[in-house]
């Protein structure tokens, strides 16, 4: 299945904003699917990715499962977040 | 600064001033848009300077929520002409060390909170992975080639390509951060 995270708009900040997208996408999107399920995430069209939201949702997703992989991934802040999370929290994608 | 400096809050323009998250978000918004109309900068930059302006802002929420001292709320102002931006976010909340002192407690003075800050992992509030947004601040100074002033307490980093802190002329019981997005080469 793929995720497009613009869907959750294109300036993604905070950590309560990132933990309401990822409630939303437990209940709405991943739930009942099987874990070792291919998962895309989709960073297409995103202007702004922080690590505050990115940590609410991608760090927990990267931890429930177990093949993931990351699109469109070339915006500065997107790598930049990413690079920042595989650093200290532990992401491992 | 000397809103963020006197003993009570002085009043601040009501376009300066943001209360909660949700009109910061708004006003980051703005300042895209404004940086974007200034034309000095590449999409790519003006996105990343967003991202650290809500990290540095967002910051002061998420460490001062519930615990304000006095008043709540970030003080966010910009000014852009042909030389470029400068960005200033400011709070009236705890600071950097005694946020940091909750989870390092050996943390015995400003400077090394604010290196510890900017460089160590760091988690503000177990279980959750909280404060490390710093550190995505100062590697997005770095690539896009701008200057951070950093003040908390009496410790002021400057932070360009180098890092680099020292006594702070005024001290600020809070948090008070100047982006300049003029490049900065060296």
């Amino acid at each position: 299945m793929k995720i497009e995270i613009k869907k959750f708009g294109d300036m993604l900040m905070s950590r309560p904003a990132g933990r309401e997208a990822y409630l939303a996408l437990s209940a709405y999107l991943t739930k009942g699917v099987d874990r070792k399920e291919s998962l895309e995430i989709d960073f297409g069209g995103v202007k702004v990715l922080a690590p505050s939201w990115a940590d609410e949702v991608i760090t927990p997703l990267a931890q429930e499962f177990e093949n993931i992989k990351l699109l469109n991934t070339e915006n500065s802040t997107v790598r930049a977040t990413l690079a920042t999370l595989r650093e200290y929290s532990d992401l491992k994608i | 600064m000397e809103w963020c400096v006197s003993d009570s809050p002085s009043d601040v323009p009501e376009n300066y001033y943001c209360a909660d998250r949700g009109e910061f978000g708004a006003r980051i918004d703005n300042l895209s848009a404004d940086l974007k109309s200034g034309g000095k900068m590449s999409d790519d930059d003006i996105y990343m300077v967003a991202a650290m302006v809500g990290e540095i802002g967002n910051n002061s929420f998420d460490h001062n929520i519930g615990n304000w001292p006095d008043l709540p709320g970030v003080f966010f102002g910009w000014h852009i002409d042909a030389s470029g931006a400068q960005i200033v976010l400011a709070d009236r909340g705890q600071g950097v060390m005694a946020t940091l002192a909750k989870i390092k407690p050996e943390i015995s003075n400003h400077q090394e909170a604010l290196k510890t800050a900017f460089f160590e992992r760091i988690s503000g509030r177990a279980p959750e992975n909280r404060g490390n947004g710093l550190k995505f601040v100062r590697e997005g100074v770095k690539t896009t080639k701008i200057h951070l002033t950093f003040i908390s307490g009496d410790a002021q980093a400057e932070i360009n390509q180098d890092f680099e802190i020292n006594p702070a002329d005024k001290f600020i019981r809070g948090c008070l951060a100047i982006i300049e997005t003029k490049k900065y080469e060296n």
